[in-house]
């Protein structure tokens, strides 16, 4: 009995030890893993509504199902469109790679064509939306230098510097990162000039399996004014979800079980 | 006549009636579905789809055709369901799923009081995991060209290509039954195609053509008809494919024993008749991730069945096409495609000398290069786009130009310019010299 005492103090010292001592690579790793690697693999209805500067709106309304290849690394995405209408069936798969360009593929039921789209820009427009591809599927944390600057007593602020400058549209961005955890709450992107034009922010937090998840989160672009709200429901971790679904199968045949409305 | 081949040919008519056998093949799917679904399963499924207004007016006027000044005006209606089958049924288990999509059309060039085109009525289902099978009708595409089409011998509407309705309608639906096996090693597509589809090619009456028999391009005057295969077992088509992945990289070989879908031969001279010669392709595809962006290779072996030695001057010899295409994702949502492609008749030396003095022949190359360009503006609602055909061999070209603003989720503006130029009136380009156009579409989806 105490040894089991004695045991279980050295792993709460432990614990809380290893959180003082952590580093800010660690604290961004975590942070991604939070983000984007929560369980084996995962499926979610998200709904996105696009607002412009004159608050005119638009809507996204899709089926996320993802498969972690590595924790940290590879994985693989697909997508089935539900709505707006008149994209309605349209599907793609994307297979995530760090340190090479994504393998991307879109169906077009209407032709019943499978298209390779290249893809080596990251931050273009994830349909049409002001989130970024590289906001859905994540950016590859060894393409920012990180700095752990002056933070609040329950959050971590990093600041991430682009390592090449030249690719990407920002001079750098702060990540506000929950202590507790690890989950960012919000990302600030400052542009070449310095200025503040763009705001990712977590709206809602909520435990789903013991996985705290963000479950609504917006994109403001300061620049146009526009912003998009993305909702996420029916979130499920933990499926099962086998490889041979991030296939040309799917395309064609959508996984009727993940996309049923 | 010089040859008669040794098929059976049912006389297809310019402007004939579609056939009406067709149409009861896919009802009948529709029916047997109906009949096995146990009563009060269904829920009631969902309808989505779009009514859209087309016009398309000539950039100059051509007096050959139906109209003078203008090859496109139609409103358009389309409804498409999916419905996934409920219940504890056999059919649910499979997950069998029912598609439709057909478009009401009031065709105001022809001045038709509307006609309905089934584009899609077909059962999808899997009874066992590594196999899916889809019967009834059906858009089939497959190859790795983009607008062109080396082993993807399905048929297309290059007549809507050219006057200017949506990408969609260059494809034409097969009434087929595919099979798509999904071993372990390589997945498998096997179509059969009980009755054939010929491509809608410029015939006179909305786009005029080059007509050999009239000795240039011609209109409504034209006489020349196509005769088709007759609906039999012994022209029946079959259409396979075998691909894998490897890493990033996609290969594929392809199989496909029919007719050429565009009448490239002639049955009977003296009453202007061509008929679907009858072709063997074997192909090859490779496509993958090279220098940034993507690469695509492909290749296809024409074999013209009806015209193996190449010596019958009537009927279209043998080829060789390759493929080659790349495309780059260069940032800020613009993206550049670049293709060339090669074609080369075989035998052509036999084919030559069989030649009569005053006979319009095909050049024994062929070299095609296309450019694409396409770039989007205020959040991917504005799509900007050009597509260039050039053949430096036929010195022709086809330049396709649109813009597509997404006003709404519901509404969409299209405009666009279709110029197809050339130097001589014979070849592809050069013979649609006359139907240059500007169009519109307004699209309002539910």
């Amino acid at each position: 009995m105490i040894k089991r005492m004695i045991f279980l103090l050295i792993f709460i010292l432990a614990g809380n030890l290893e959180a003082f001592a952590l580093t800010v690579d660690e604290v961004v790793a975590k942070a991604n893993n939070r983000s984007y690697y929560q369980g084996q693999d995962g499926s979610a209805k998200a709904s996105m509504v696009i607002t412009d500067a004159q608050g005119r709106t638009r809507q996204r309304q899709l089926t996320i199902l993802k498969l972690n290849i590595k924790e940290g690394g590879d994985q693989k995405y697909f997508v089935y469109f539900h709505k707006p209408n008149d994209v309605k069936g349209m599907s793609y798969i994307v297979w995530k790679h760090i340190g090479k360009d994504d393998d991307r593929w879109l169906y077009l039921p209407a032709m019943d064509l499978v298209r390779r789209i290249a893809a080596s820009d990251k931050r273009s427009s994830f349909a049409g939306t002001t989130f970024l591809y590289e906001d859905i599927s994540g950016r590859a944390i060894d393409l920012d230098k990180h700095d752990l600057i002056a933070g609040e007593q329950d959050f971590y602020v990093v600041k991430n510097t682009p390592q090449d400058a030249a690719a990407v549209e920002f001079s750098y961005y702060t990540v506000k990162i929950d202590k507790n955890n690890f989950l960012p709450v919000k990302a600030e992107y400052y542009d070449k000039s310095g200025k503040l034009y763009r705001i990712i922010e977590a709206l809602e937090v909520r435990d789903i399996q013991g996985y705290p998840t963000v479950t609504k989160m917006k994109a403001s672009d300061l620049n146009s004014k526009a912003n998009t709200v993305t909702e996420f429901s029916e979130i499920k971790y933990d499926i099962g979800l086998k490889d041979e679904i991030f296939t040309e199968r799917s395309l064609r045949n959508p996984p009727s079980q993940w996309t049923k409305e | 006549m010089k040859y008669l081949p040794s098929v059976h040919y049912a006389i297809h008519r310019r402007n004939g009636q579609k056939s009406k056998v067709r149409a009861g093949f896919t009802a009948a799917l529709l029916f047997i579905l109906l009949a096995a679904a146990p009563a009060g399963a269904w829920d009631a499924p969902q309808w989505h789809g779009f009514i859209e207004q087309d016009y398309g007016g000539l950039l100059g006027r051509d007096s050959l055709t139906k109209h003078q000044s203008y090859n496109l005006l139609e409103q358009r209606l389309q409804l498409k369901t999916r419905y996934a089958i409920p219940g504890d049924n056999v059919l649910n288990r499979w997950n069998g799923v029912l598609t439709y999509k057909g478009d009401f059309v009031v065709d105001e060039y022809f001045e038709t009081t509307g006609s309905y085109e089934v584009r899609e009525l077909n059962f999808a289902f899997s009874p066992v995991s590594i196999l899916d099978i889809k019967l009834g009708r059906q858009i089939l595409t497959w190859g790795t060209g983009d607008y062109l089409f080396i082993n993807d011998l399905f048929p297309k509407d290059y007549i809507s290509f050219y006057i200017g309705r949506d990408d969609e309608y260059l494809k034409k639906p097969s009434d087929a039954l595919r099979l798509s096996l999904y071993p372990k090693v390589a997945n498998i597509d096997f179509v059969l195609i009980p009755h054939f589809t010929p491509n809608t090619l410029p015939d006179g009456d909305r786009v005029s053509f080059f007509d050999s028999f009239q000795g240039g391009i011609t209109g409504r005057d034209t006489q020349r008809n196509a005769v088709k295969p007759a609906w039999q077992a012994e022209n029946f088509e079959y259409a396979l494919r075998i691909y894998r992945t490897f890493g990033s990289s996609e290969g594929a070989f392809y199989y496909y024993r029919g007719f050429n879908p565009s009448p490239r031969s002639y049955l009977d001279e003296a009453n202007q008749q061509l008929f679907y010669e009858r072709l063997d392709v074997y192909g090859a595809s490779l496509r993958g991730p090279f220098l940034g962006g993507i690469a695509n290779l492909e290749t296809g072996y024409y074999r013209s069945r009806q015209d193996a030695s190449g010596d019958n001057r009537l009927i279209e010899n043998s080829a060789f096409k390759w493929l080659a295409g790349y495309e780059k994702d260069l940032g800020n949502d613009l993206k550049l495609g670049l293709q060339y492609q090669y074609e080369q008749k075989l035998n052509y030396d036999d084919y030559a000398s069989a030649l009569l003095p005053q006979d319009y022949f095909w050049d024994k190359h062929r070299h095609l290069l296309t450019q694409r360009v396409t770039k989007l503006f205020k959040n991917q609602t504005v799509m900007l786009g050009i597509f260039n055909f050039w053949s430096p061999s036929d010195r022709d070209g086809y330049l396709r130009a649109s813009c597509a603003y997404d006003i709404s989720d519901q509404w969409k503006l299209t405009v666009g310019l279709n110029i197809p130029w050339g130097e001589d009136d014979t070849t592809d380009f050069g013979m649609m010299k006359k139907n240059k156009n500007a169009f519109i579409r307004v699209r309002y989806s539910f």
